[in-house]
């Protein structure tokens, strides 16, 4: 019976006790009280009791993210300072059949590090922070509790960079990173995390430690078991560490701002710098709505239009002007109003708009959804029409920006939670915004990941594009990693 | 361990603060002594030089915080703090403390005697109040008894009034931070101007023009202290004055200015010393590492706790107050130079401070769940929350973690309240967070609220 559940994809029931109920039969845990309590003993016991927290006070802490919607509170939180901590703690886990959530900073949006299944384990992987850059072999080392700025700031003070920027990346964890696929805005040139992968080592369910790749510019292995985990939230293992490319730093970095009448003008500029091959490290939208709320809220004053565009270029210093004057020609040549410099305090009051974005969101309205969609170049101006008329249909303020170098928006839906009908057309909102992205042919999300916030579309949108059938081979891969279902219920595909 | 909810320890301190004045109970005799045959009485031209609950005393708290450290295992803070009340009683509190720890206070009563050397020649004229000086009780406020606080800022203010005080003079930014925002919030009609040192300081060289004469070549840092720098926004009058020395060569610390970092005061020092020291090393090496042979700053507890940081990684760099190193430098000698009016600028980085209708606890509740409901989780505070960094990101002594914390205390979920309010005191209340929180909340200020509920609303048993 157990079986057979496990292999049916969740039905997508609206009523929330359906729906948990479904999901614990799902992951084929069992609420054991008394194999928890000796699960816990035995953790104790073996990685030292200090490690390991119950007193409520400590778990309350640990049972929300950055998606701010608690659902349990963890049952124990164990914290590792060692790969052995971590083994142990899978291996007993996995006997017991006790859930276990990794965690790095909590900074999901979307919860991908909080439980939703009560009496689970929350491995917080903090302590483990150790990083070693290696110029030599052009690698850095970061264990899973570093952050991606500290790993940044190491590659920094040797010449380099980590390119993955994620808005998080003072506190967000290369575990978490890695774990969610971590984009940032340097993605229109740099990509996203998975492309800066060269090992890993992973711990999988009964403790088994695996180690992933080689640390060198060039290796072939297939599959490829590292992509594999990267974007896996957690649900097929632990990544415990990671060898990662580094860059060397541009030489110089040059910032255009561009304001347009019309956002389709906006939008051609896009596509022509894209199509010209300019390859900006920075390429950053902001629709009308942003500009207005943080005017509003931060009390800045920005040149007026439907869209701004930021671009940063680099280069050696002899060639990066030139790159600068051809973007700023296309912005021209689409009727764009433009601002460039390369002096730092100018370069900072160029991006203030985008930089204050969040801040002035989350001051204006007790309640955000942040979205996170995706859609192909070519659509990303039908997306932005797309999404006003969704605006103007609901009524709710929604202001979008994005890293539009890599087609990835984020529709920020402002609600008041108080006010019951604004809350539930927030709600629809949200669907309708993922259902618009599948619609034009992209993803529910770009770069913040599923966690049990957007489980529901993404499977929607993995049924309708792919058909069942990829559901169930997903599953099968799970349970040939994690047969007892214990890592991270209730995420993702799972 | 014991764990009454308000730790023994600050019991201990409250108590010796409304009773006797000050932290550890030693006494307004000790607490003036500093002043004797170098100030005369009442207020000149209603202006009083104002050395605080603090200052008078802090060596003798120094001395006690490195017994902590001697004691470590054989006893805790809160045992200690019970063995303070049976020294009491014999009679031998104060004269013990004096007698141990009398050398560690003179450099606390040097920067006293040092500032109204300053300032006298500077031209300023005030007077002080000895056995009278009305103590400003914000430790209570620090410790979130916010009615006793109220109350005792009613009192003070009654005693300036029959005093005839209108202008204050401190050395002290935790007080200056106390009369200036704390005392209005409170008070209804709180009229009295309170200046900090360093700003007449620098007002007053700028004005005369004239520059001072250390007659050595020295290199020093300075340690913003929170108060002053972060929540006071007072930055551009100490790097001013330090520019008005001849002979410094100045070096800044990476975190500096309204970015400086906590040397682990703010009453951590009291309620959970080992974690404060934990905190106060690792400002220690940041300052050690500018290259400087003396460091400098502008508040008792963070010498306190640099001092005691240096002297534990074994350093023998030198800390004190700034008014002592402008004191000396006035002794060597003035240059007379042109006059000039320089600005300073108040810098602003705290968002607005959350009011509650009341002290009763409903008011409180509704401020905190209000406030607490806006918190992203994004964790910006925690980047540079001090214990957060000292305890390896332990989520439930972050800032972000007291936030959720309060949030559930609050909202009723299964916590205990004595639980959060022993996370919600392991804060040194350095306000780095509400600098940074995106949202707008004042961290900070909410943390002390929390502590008023946890202890107001009954449910932790008090």
């Amino acid at each position: 019976m157990a079986e057979l559940m496990l292999y049916t994809p969740v039905r997508l029931v609206s009523n929330e006790l359906t729906y948990y109920l479904s999901l614990l039969l799902e992951v084929g845990v069992y609420m054991n009280g008394n194999s928890f309590d000796d699960a816990i003993s035995e953790i104790k016991r073996k990685i030292g009791k200090k490690k390991v927290l119950i007193e409520p006070g400590d778990l309350y802490a640990y049972s929300l993210d950055a998606s701010t919607e608690r659902r349990e509170a963890p049952g124990a939180i164990v914290r590792t300072y060692a790969d052995e901590d971590v083994i142990t703690t899978l291996k007993v886990a996995d006997e017991k059949r006790i859930p276990v959530i990794p965690r790095g900073g909590g900074t999901s949006l979307t919860g991908a590090s909080i439980p939703v299944v009560p009496k689970s384990i929350v491995l917080d992987l903090t302590p483990m922070d150790d990083i070693q850059v290696n110029i030599d072999d052009g690698y850095a080392m970061a264990e899973a509790g570093a952050t991606v700025l500290q790993v940044d700031q190491a590659c920094r003070n040797e010449g380099f960079f980590f390119p993955p920027d994620p808005a998080s990346s003072r506190y967000a964890t290369i575990g978490g990173a890695l774990a969610e696929n971590a984009g940032g805005l340097r993605g229109a040139k740099f990509g996203v995390m998975k492309n800066w992968v060269l090992a890993m080592e992973v711990v999988i369910p009964g403790g088994k430690k695996l180690r992933i790749g080689e640390p060198v510019l060039k290796w072939r292995w297939g599959p490829d078991l590292i992509s594999l985990f990267i974007g896996s939230e957690g649900t097929l293992g632990v990544i415990t560490r990671a060898w990662l490319r580094i860059y060397p730093l541009p030489e110089k970095v040059v910032r255009i701002m561009g304001v347009f009448n019309k956002l389709e003008d906006a939008g051609r500029a896009i596509s022509e710098i894209r199509r010209r091959g300019y390859l900006p490290m920075m390429l950053e939208l902001l629709d009308k709505e942003t500009v207005d709320i943080v005017e509003e809220v931060l009390g800045y004053k920005f040149p007026k239009g439907e869209a701004m565009v930021i671009v940063d270029v680099d280069g050696p210093i002899e060639a990066v002007w030139r790159l600068a004057r051809q973007v700023e020609n296309v912005m021209k040549e689409n009727r764009g109003k433009t601002e460039t410099s390369d002096d730092p305090e100018k370069m900072k009051n160029l991006y203030l708009a985008r930089q204050g974005a969040y801040a002035a969101v989350t001051r204006a309205y007790p309640s955000v959804l942040h979205e996170d969609i995706t859609v192909p170049l070519s659509k990303l101006v039908d997306a932005l029409r797309e999404l006003d008329n969704l605006r103007r249909k609901y009524g709710l303020r929604m202001p979008v920006f994005g890293h539009a170098g890599d087609g990835n928006l984020h529709p920020d839906i402002c609600f008041d939670p108080s006010d019951k009908a604004q809350a539930r057309k927030a709600k629809e909102m949200f669907k309708k915004v993922g259902e618009l992205a599948v619609r034009l042919g992209g993803a529910v999300s770009g770069e913040h990941g599923i966690g049990f916030v957007k489980k529901e579309i993404f499977l929607e949108e993995i049924k309708s594009v792919r058909g069942e059938n990829y559901l169930e081979l997903v599953r099968k891969v799970k349970r040939v990693l994690d047969p007892n279902g214990i890592m991270n219920p209730g995420k993702l595909w799972f | 361990m014991e764990l009454t909810v308000i730790p023994q320890i600050v019991k201990f301190a409250s108590e010796n603060t409304r009773e006797i004045g000050d932290v550890l109970g030693i006494g307004p005799e000790l607490r003036v002594r500093w002043a004797e045959g170098l100030l005369d009485k009442g207020p000149v031209e209603d202006t009083i030089f104002y050395a605080g609950e603090m200052y008078p005393v802090m060596g003798y708290a120094e001395g006690a915080f490195r017994l902590t450290k001697r004691l470590e295992g054989l006893m805790n803070i809160n045992s200690l703090a019970r063995i303070g009340p049976i020294m009491k009683k014999l009679r031998v509190y104060a004269i013990g403390a004096r007698a141990l720890w009398g050398k560690n206070n003179e450099i606390y009563e040097n920067a006293l005697r040092d500032a109204v050397y300053v300032l006298r020649n500077l031209g300023v004229k005030m007077s002080y109040l000895f056995e009278e000086e009305p103590p400003s009780g914000v430790a209570l406020h620090t410790y979130g008894l916010l009615k006793e606080f109220k109350e005792h800022a009613k009192w003070v203010q009654n005693r300036f009034r029959e005093l005839g005080v209108k202008r204050v003079i401190t050395l002290d930014p935790i007080v200056t931070t106390a009369f200036r925002l704390y005392y209005p919030e409170f008070l209804e009609d709180w009229d009295v101007e309170v200046l900090h040192f360093v700003e007449i300081v620098a007002k007053r060289i700028a004005e005369l023009g004239i520059k001072l004469k250390l007659g050595r070549k020295e290199k020093v840092t300075y340690h913003d202290p929170c108060y002053l720098a972060r929540t006071l926004g007072i930055v551009d009058e100490t790097r001013f004055i330090l520019s008005r020395i001849d002979g410094l060569e100045y070096l800044e610390p990476p975190r500096h200015g309204v970015n400086t970092g906590c040397s682990g005061d703010g009453g951590l020092e009291l309620t959970q010393p080992l974690l404060a020291r934990k905190i106060s090393l690792d400002r220690v090496k940041e300052l050690r590492e500018t290259g400087a042979e003396k460091v400098y700053t502008s508040c008792p507890a963070c010498i306190m706790m640099l001092r005691t940081g240096f002297n534990a990684l074994g350093y023998r760099t030198d800390v004190n107050d700034l008014a002592s190193l402008i004191a000396e430098a006035m002794r060597n000698g003035i240059i007379e130079e042109k006059p000039a009016t320089v600005k300073f600028r108040r810098y602003h980085v705290l968002p607005e401070s959350p009011k509650p209708k009341s002290l009763d606890s409903d008011d409180l509740a509704e401020l905190l769940l209000r406030e607490t409901d806006r918190c992203k989780k994004c964790a910006f505070c925690n980047v540079e929350c001090p214990v957060a960094r000292a305890l390896d990101k332990l989520e439930s002594r972050s800032a972000r973690g007291r936030m959720t914390l309060i949030n559930s205390l609050v909202r009723g979920d299964p916590v205990r309240p004595e639980a959060v309010l022993d996370r919600l005191y392991s804060c040194v209340l350095c306000a780095q967070c509400s600098q940074t929180c995106p949202v707008g909340l004042h961290v900070q200020e909410l943390i002390i609220y929390g502590r008023a509920y946890a202890i107001y609303s009954g449910k932790a048993g008090v």
